[in-house]
């Protein structure tokens, strides 16, 4: 096994990796509303999503074709390039998870091979107009149509139901829960599994294993995407379904039938016409367009722009830590040496951490 | 910048998804306003209303899961 066979591996090994917080970190777009109403159990919510998200992945490819060829010059991109964005996609996860912020994966993983590409070959490799097709205007269309249509849904809802005894208005719109939801995960499960393929290809056609004048998506690629983004979702991240389920609204089960509803038809629609949208704007604009219908102080607007905050600064953070860990790598050469010292590092960060949290919670109270 | 953007496959998306959207919501509105409405129906006696009702509920229930499907089959066809 050579030196770029070597870094091919770490690369589909990373990229997997990324593919697996995706699903954690993004658990939340697709059942925190299901939670926070009780439509659900956590449980049976995360076990759920994973199935649909399983199978979502091996539905349409039209996404990944967008993310592999149309961010940056395809003669650019090498293992190299593609193993440090990821590095920055997935530091960049971990932040936001950390922080329980709702940030979009797919932009953390767009920005950081941006600034991968930018390190290893100078700004003439960015393709500037791809950028702007599929990351900068569908993250401004993305949560201002999904606020819109949740917004439309729920006025709607309010004004056919709202004379309506609540007990079984509120079982109804729980039980209508479980369909928007496994709708929403399925199309979690089109739009983002598809970025990893997406990379894990440009990989390969990097490497000389595909031609660069298609994009064929291997069998296996498929396949172990969506077992790691379902794996991924299984284990679940609790921390971003708090803030999603009840930090930005206190949402009641029409509301969360609304927020799911439209943003199942916002994100299989932008699926089927090749947008690669961000599932996490999509229903983070759901949830407040739900709760601004039916009064703007109902929003918790302090935690909607913290929410947006992160959202803005998702791509030029990623971009920085993978055009950092583009530099760190090519101080060892172009070999799979520069890569190898990233991992450890990464391994043994991972490691402290959970050590840390571990004696966190296992430490005895002093007594008094 | 312009010429990077397509604005009919943009267009498409806002019209398609809002469609989505507010169809779901109505026609599942629908079916629970139509088995609320035919369990109070029933309660009063009032069988030919409760059935009108029930046949709202059901008919609703058929385009909503009918929506679902076809999400899934536009999705399918690549």
């Amino acid at each position: 096994m050579g030196s770029g066979d070597v870094i091919l591996v770490i690369v589909v090994v990373t990229a997997l990796a990324f593919d697996f917080t995706n699903g954690f970190h993004d658990t939340a777009n697709a059942i925190a509303t299901s939670v926070s109403t009780r439509a659900m159990s956590p449980r049976f919510a995360v076990a759920m999503s994973a199935v649909l998200n399983f199978a979502g992945a091996f539905i349409s490819l039209k996404v990944a074709a967008t993310v592999g060829s149309g961010i940056v010059d395809s003669g650019a991109v090498t293992t190299t390039v593609v193993f440090a964005g990821l590095v920055g996609a997935i530091a960049w996860n971990i932040a936001t998870w950390w922080a329980g912020l709702p940030s979009s994966s797919s932009h953390a993983l767009i920005g950081g091979l941006i600034g991968s590409a930018f390190a290893a070959d100078g700004a003439s490799v960015i393709n500037v107009d791809g950028i702007i097709e599929t990351v900068l205007v569908p993250a401004a269309v993305a949560p201002l149509l999904a606020f819109s249509v949740a917004a439309m849904a729920i006025f709607i809802i309010y004004r056919l139901v709202g004379n309506l005894r609540p007990g079984p208005v509120n079982h109804g719109y729980r039980l209508g829960q479980i369909v928007t939801g496994s709708m929403f995960s399925l199309a979690h499960g089109t739009n983002d599994a598809q970025k990893t393929m997406g990379i894990i290809t440009l990989a390969l056609i990097a490497h000389g294993n595909l031609p660069s004048d298609s994009f064929d998506v291997p069998f296996w690629v498929i396949a172990s995407s969506a077992t790691a983004i379902a794996l991924g979702t299984y284990i679940g991240g609790w921390r971003i379904i708090r803030t999603m389920g009840s930090k930005i609204i206190k949402m009641d089960p029409a509301q969360g039938f609304a927020t799911q509803g439209a943003g199942a038809a916002v994100v299989l629609t932008a699926s089927h016409l090749g947008f690669p949208l961000s599932t996490t704007h999509v229903i983070s604009g759901g949830v407040m367009g739900a709760g601004a219908a039916k009064r703007l102080s109902a929003v918790r607007w302090g935690v909607a722009g913290n929410i947006a905050i992160a959202w803005v600064l998702t791509l030029p953070a990623a971009a920085i830590i993978g055009a950092l860990v583009y530099g760190f790598t090519s101080l060892f050469g172009s070999g799979a040496v520069g890569p190898l010292v990233v991992v450890i590092v990464l391994l043994g960060l991972l490691v402290a951490a959970l050590a840390r949290r571990f004696v966190a919670n296992h430490q005895v109270a002093p007594a008094r | 910048m312009i010429a990077a953007i397509d604005t009919g496959k943009l267009f498409e998306l806002v019209w398609a998804s809002a469609l989505a959207g507010v169809a779901v919501a109505i026609c599942f509105s629908l079916v629970i306003i139509g088995a609320a409405r035919a369990e109070d129906c029933r309660r009063n006696r009032r069988s030919g209303s409760a059935t009108a009702y029930a046949t709202l509920s059901v008919l609703a229930g058929l385009a909503f899961l009918g929506i679902a499907v076809f999400g899934i089959t536009v999705i399918t066809a690549k």
